[in-house]
């Protein structure tokens, strides 16, 4: 089996190209995720359309205080741009916790987005950070908050045919603290058992103001816990709220059974890293 | 790979239960399907049409009642499809079974899939999930439809 490759330069001729060959046509970015399924036989288009050669799709750029990334700014690039990290070291972390370097050097943060493998690392993160992505199709661009992406396992809320352009992560609060932390008992490369990623913001009493909690790996999709978010929030945190809250995040947790973990386990584990995550941002 | 799906359903148990004898109506309830006609006696053919993730798969095959109690709302149905797109199939027996529930009725839907071919790829979890979807929408059409 084989498919005819094209590489538009333009991001309207890659629309015109998925919406001609509609179910016969699919986008591509990085490959990565792409190949896997297409070698195991999951995938037969009879187009792919490639999107690294559209240069609007590209770069990362500070937006009026919102940082920017580019649907096919790598992995690599993300988690080495000065402007990720000035903007939120945790989400120059996180990136640079997927997988390995060559993994890194090829997949995008678009297709990241798009494949929706809720064990992945950065749409946790981002979720976090409250991002948004703008995709556009023919019929227009429109702006999709990270929670009304994620639909279910490798299912988000695109349209056939859409795009993601870019994602973007509007400027934090001042005072704004944020975590990233990914438990990893097997190897270093792996995808997460468990991940954590938090934000907070404490009031000059030292109460928290504004907390944001989303768990990676333990759902179909990322996880929002905001029964433990609530727990926090107006509250002075310490040890015993914290754990008050990460009980609660345990409780939001719906993992499944797998290689990395019985349910039971990695509910337990949401648990403990949640309570790091929370313990390093009020250190 | 064994499912089992229950709800109840707000309607008496008799109007449930013609809903989901009469083969090509029931079917209208799950999502995807198209082309129900009959193939002899107690037999239907049909297409499938199913989205897991970025995989799009598309299933012919029939259903046959093996076995039905109209006085205890009870039946065993068999369902063979072929996957076209990628390739591989999926054989299921199905017992459904009503019960009067107050003035509704209770649904209970176990199932017993067996996938081959290249869609097993897909892996358990995957594939669980989008039957468990598809149950839980039959489910609630079937509400909608005898109601
Ligand atoms: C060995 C290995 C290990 C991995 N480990 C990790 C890990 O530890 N953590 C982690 O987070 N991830 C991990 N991943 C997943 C990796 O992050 C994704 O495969 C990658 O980010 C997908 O990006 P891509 O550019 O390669 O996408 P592609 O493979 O090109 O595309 C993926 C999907 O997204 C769609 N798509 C791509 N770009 C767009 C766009 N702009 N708009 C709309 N749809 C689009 C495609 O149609 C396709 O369905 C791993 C992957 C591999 C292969």
């Amino acid at each position: 089996m084989s498919y005819a490759y094209h590489e538009p330069s333009e991001l309207d001729e890659a629309l015109a190209l998925l919406a001609r060959h509609g179910d016969d046509a699919h986008a591509v970015a990085g490959a990565t995720a792409f190949m896997l399924l297409y070698r195991q036989g999951l995938l037969r288009p009879s187009h792919v359309v490639g999107l690294r050669r559209v240069r609007s799709l590209g770069g990362i750029r500070d937006d009026g205080g919102a940082l920017v990334i580019g649907a096919t700014a790598t992995h690599r690039e993300a988690e080495r741009s000065p402007l990720v990290a000035r903007h939120c070291a945790a989400l120059a972390r996180a990136f640079a916790s997927v997988a390995t370097v060559r993994v890194r050097n090829q997949a995008t943060v678009g297709g990241n987005l798009a494949h929706a493998d809720p064990a992945q690392d950065p749409p946790a993160m981002l979720l976090a950070l409250d991002a948004a992505v703008t995709a556009v199709s023919p019929g227009g661009t429109r702006e999709i908050p990270l929670a009304e992406l994620f639909v279910d396992v490798l299912t988000t809320s695109l349209a056939p045919g859409e795009l993601i352009t870019a994602v973007r992560v509007p400027a934090l609060a001042p005072g704004t603290r944020a975590a990233y932390v990914k438990f990893l008992p097997r190897t270093a490369d792996d995808y997460a058992t468990v991940s954590v990623a938090a934000t907070l913001r404490r009031s000059e009493d030292g109460r928290v103001a504004d907390v944001r909690v989303v768990l990676g790996a333990v759902g179909p999709t990322p996880i929002r816990a905001t029964s433990a978010e609530d727990a926090l929030r107006g509250a002075a945190p310490d040890a015993a709220r914290i754990a008050e809250a990460a009980a609660l995040a345990r409780d939001a947790a719906d993992p499944i059974d797998d290689v990395r973990g019985s349910a039971a386990y990695k509910r337990e584990m949401a648990r403990v890293w949640t309570e790091r995550a929370l313990r390093s941002l009020v250190a | 790979m064994k499912l089992a799906h229950s709800s109840t359903v707000p309607v008496p148990v008799e109007r449930v239960w013609t809903v989901v004898m009469d083969v090509p109506r029931a079917a209208a309830c799950v999502p995807g399907v198209s082309g129900v006609s009959g193939a002899g006696e107690d037999r239907f053919r049909g297409d499938l049409a199913v989205q897991v993730g970025p995989v799009r798969l598309s299933f012919s095959g029939e259903v046959a009642i093996v076995a039905r109690d109209d006085a205890a709302h009870r039946a065993t149905l068999r369902a063979d499809a072929k996957e076209a797109r990628l390739g591989g199939s999926v054989h299921a027996s199905v017992e459904i079974a009503l019960a009067r529930a107050g003035e509704g009725c209770a649904l209970r839907i176990e199932s017993d899939l067996q996938v081959a071919g290249r869609i097993g790829e897909l892996g358990q979890p995957l594939i669980q999930r989008k039957a468990d979807q598809l149950l839980r929408e039959f489910g609630a059409c079937l509400a909608r439809t005898a109601a």
